[in-house]
C-alpha cells in the first residue's frame, strides 16, 4: 500500500504540490494522470525518497521508503530513462543494482529474460533505443520482485507493440497482487488498464475515485480528464 | 557490505575507471623511465654525481591524475544525464532506490574509491620504482631505506587527492570543472606552485603540503615536515567532503 498524505512542495516561490492525498492500493493498477507539469514526477520521486516534501508525507507499507530495510524487495521503480549509466552494458547495470541491493545475481539473467533484453544484456545503453532502455528500467525495478511498482510515464516513447506489452504486463502484476502506480499524460493508452485514477492538475489532485466513479457521465476517461483539467488550470499558482 | 560491493561494481565496469588506471599506471611509470635514462646517462659522463633523491617519486606526483580521473567520475557518472532521446534519466535515481540512506551511499561509495585508488598507487608505485632502480642501479634513492615511509606517503596522497576530487565534483554534479582545474594543476600549470612564489601560504594549499609525505625538493619558501604536510592536506579532504556530503543529503536527488 502507497499512502500520500497532503504533500505539499515548494521550490523557490513556486508552489510544486498542493495537498496532494491519495492511495495506491494491492492488487490494483492506480493511474496518476495530469497533463505536463503538473506535479506526477514530483510526487513519484518524494515517495521514493529523491526529492524532499515541504510538508505532507508519503509512505510505503506505513514507512518512508528511506527507511525501508529491504527497498528493492519492497518497491520497484521506474522514472526517468532507463536510469543506467550509458558507457555499461545493460548485464552490468543489473550486476551492480543486484549487488547494492544484495539480489543473487541469478536474478540478473531472469529479469533480462522477463523484459526481453537478452539478446542485447552484453551491448552497451548508449546504444539501446528509448524502448529497450525503457526495458532495461523495468528490468532493474523487478530484480527484488517487489510488492509495488512505481513507474513514471511508462508508455512514453514505445511502440504500438511496447505499449501492447507494458499493458498486458500491469494488469498481470496487479491480479497477482502487487500494487501498481503510474503516471502518465497519455489517457487513451492507459484508460483499459487502470483501476482506480488519480488526477492532478496545477499541483492539486482535482478528482479521484474508480475509474467508473472518474469518467462518470462522460463518454470516456479523457473527456472526463479534459473537463477537469482545462477548467482548473493554473489555479495553484 | 552490499552498498559497497554494488559500488565496487559499478568502478569496474565504467570505461572511464580503466582509463583512470591506464593512465594512473603508464604515466609515472613511461616518465620515470625517462628521467632515469637521462639521469643514468649524466652519472655516467660524469656531470651527476649521482640520482636525485625524488628521481621516481617526482613521477609519481604526476600520476595522480589518474586518482583524480577516478575520484570525479566516482561522483560525476551518478549525474551523467542520458540525453533527450533516451529519456533524460540519471544513474542517481538507480542508485538512491537501490541504496536510500545517503550517509551509506556515500560511506560505500568512498570506502569503493579508496579502495581502487589503494590499489591503483600500489601498481604505480611499484612499477615506478622498479623501474627507475632497473636503469639507474646502485645510484638511484627509489627503494632505499627511506621508501619504506615514503611509498606509504605515495599511496596516502593519491587516496586524499582522489577524495578531494570526489568531495569537489559532490558540490559541482558535473566532472568538466573539477577534472580540468586538478588534472591541469598537476600535470601542465601547477598554480598552486607559481603562488607560492607570490605569497609562502600557498605551501598549505592540499597538493603542495601533500606532496611532503614523499618529496624531499620541493623549491617552496616554508619547509613541512612530512607529518604536518599530511595532516594538512587531510584537513582540506574532511573539509571538502563535509561540503559534498552536506549538500548530497541536503539537496534534492
Amino acid at each position: 500500500m502507497l499512502t500520500i498524505d497532503r504533500l505539499t512542495k515548494r521550490r523557490g516561490s513556486a508552489l510544486i504540490l498542493s495537498d496532494v492525498t491519495f492511495q495506491a492500493r494491492p492488487g490494483r493498477v492506480t493511474g496518476f494522470l495530469g497533463p505536463n507539469g503538473a506535479g506526477k514526477s514530483s510526487t513519484l520521486r518524494i515517495l521514493l525518497g529523491l526529492d524532499r516534501p515541504t510538508s505532507g508525507t508519503a509512505l510505503v507499507d506505513g514507512v518512508p521508503f528511506e527507511r525501508l530495510p529491504d527497498p528493492l524487495r519492497t518497491v520497484g521503480a521506474v522514472l526517468d530513462g532507463s536510469g543506467a549509466h550509458r558507457a555499461r552494458t545493460g548485464r552490468a547495470h543489473l550486476s551492480w543494482v543486484a549487488a547494492a541491493a544484495g539480489i543473487p545475481r541469478r536474478r540478473v539473467d531472469e529479469v533480462l529474460a522477463e523484459v526481453d533484453l537478452t539478446g542485447a544484456a552484453r551491448k552497451r545503453v548508449g546504444s539501446y533505443s528509448l524502448g529497450m532502455g525503457r526495458r532495461l528500467g523495468l528490468a532493474a525495478a523487478l530484480l527484488g520482485d517487489p510488492a509495488a511498482l512505481v513507474l513514471d510515464e511508462p508508455v512514453n516513447g514505445l511502440d504500438p507493440e511496447g505499449i501492447r506489452w507494458m499493458r498486458r504486463f500491469l494488469r498481470e502484476r496487479a491480479e497477482a497482487g502487487h500494487t501498481v502506480l503510474l503516471s502518465s499524460h497519455l489517457m487513451g493508452e492507459l484508460a483499459e488498464v487502470v483501476d482506480d485514477v488519480v488526477i492532478i492538475n496545477g499541483g492539486r489532485v482535482v478528482e479521484q475515485g474508480t475509474l467508473a466513479e472518474v469518467t462518470g457521465a462522460h463518454r470516456t476517461l479523457e473527456d472526463a480528464f479534459f473537463a477537469l483539467t482545462t477548467g482548473a488550470r493554473g489555479d495553484a499558482r | 557490505m552490499s552498498a559497497y560491493s554494488g559500488e565496487l561494481r559499478k568502478l569496474t565496469s565504467l570505461p572511464s575507471v580503466w582509463a583512470a588506471f591506464a593512465i594512473g599506471i603508464a604515466v609515472p611509470a613511461v616518465v620515470g623511465v625517462l628521467s632515469a635514462v637521462s639521469t643514468s646517462s649524466a652519472i655516467a659522463n660524469g656531470s651527476k654525481p649521482e640520482a636525485g633523491p625524488d628521481l621516481g617519486y617526482q613521477e609519481l606526483a604526476f600520476g595522480v591524475a589518474g586518482a583524480i580521473v577516478l575520484g570525479v567520475v566516482a561522483a560525476s557518472s551518478e549525474y551523467f544525464t542520458e540525453g533527450e532521446s533516451a529519456g533524460s534519466g540519471r544513474q542517481i535515481t538507480t542508485s538512491l532506490t537501490a541504496v536510500p540512506s545517503r550517509t551509506r551511499f556515500l560511506l560505500a561509495k568512498v570506502a569503493a574509491l579508496t579502495t581502487a585508488v589503494v590499489l591503483m598507487s600500489a601498481i604505480a608505485t611499484g612499477i615506478t620504482l622498479s623501474c627507475v632502480q632497473a636503469v639507474v642501479g646502485d645510484h638511484a634513492h627509489a627503494l632505499d631505506g627511506a621508501a619504506a615511509t615514503r611509498v606509504p606517503g605515495v599511496v596516502l596522497y593519491w587516496v586524499l587527492t582522489a577524495l578531494l576530487a570526489f568531495g569537489i565534483t559532490l558540490l559541482t554534479r558535473n566532472g568538466v570543472v573539477p577534472l580540468a582545474v586538478l588534472v591541469l594543476n598537476t600535470s601542465v600549470v601547477t598554480v598552486t606552485f607559481l603562488l607560492s612564489k607570490v605569497t609562502p601560504l600557498a605551501v598549505y594549499f592540499p597538493d603542495l603540503a601533500g606532496m611532503r609525505m614523499f618529496l624531499t625538493e620541493v623549491r617552496v619558501p616554508v619547509e613541512l615536515s612530512p607529518l604536518t604536510g599530511g595532516v594538512v592536506m587531510a584537513v582540506w579532504v574532511v573539509l571538502l567532503l563535509a561540503c559534498g556530503f552536506t549538500a548530497f543529503t541536503r539537496r534534492d536527488a
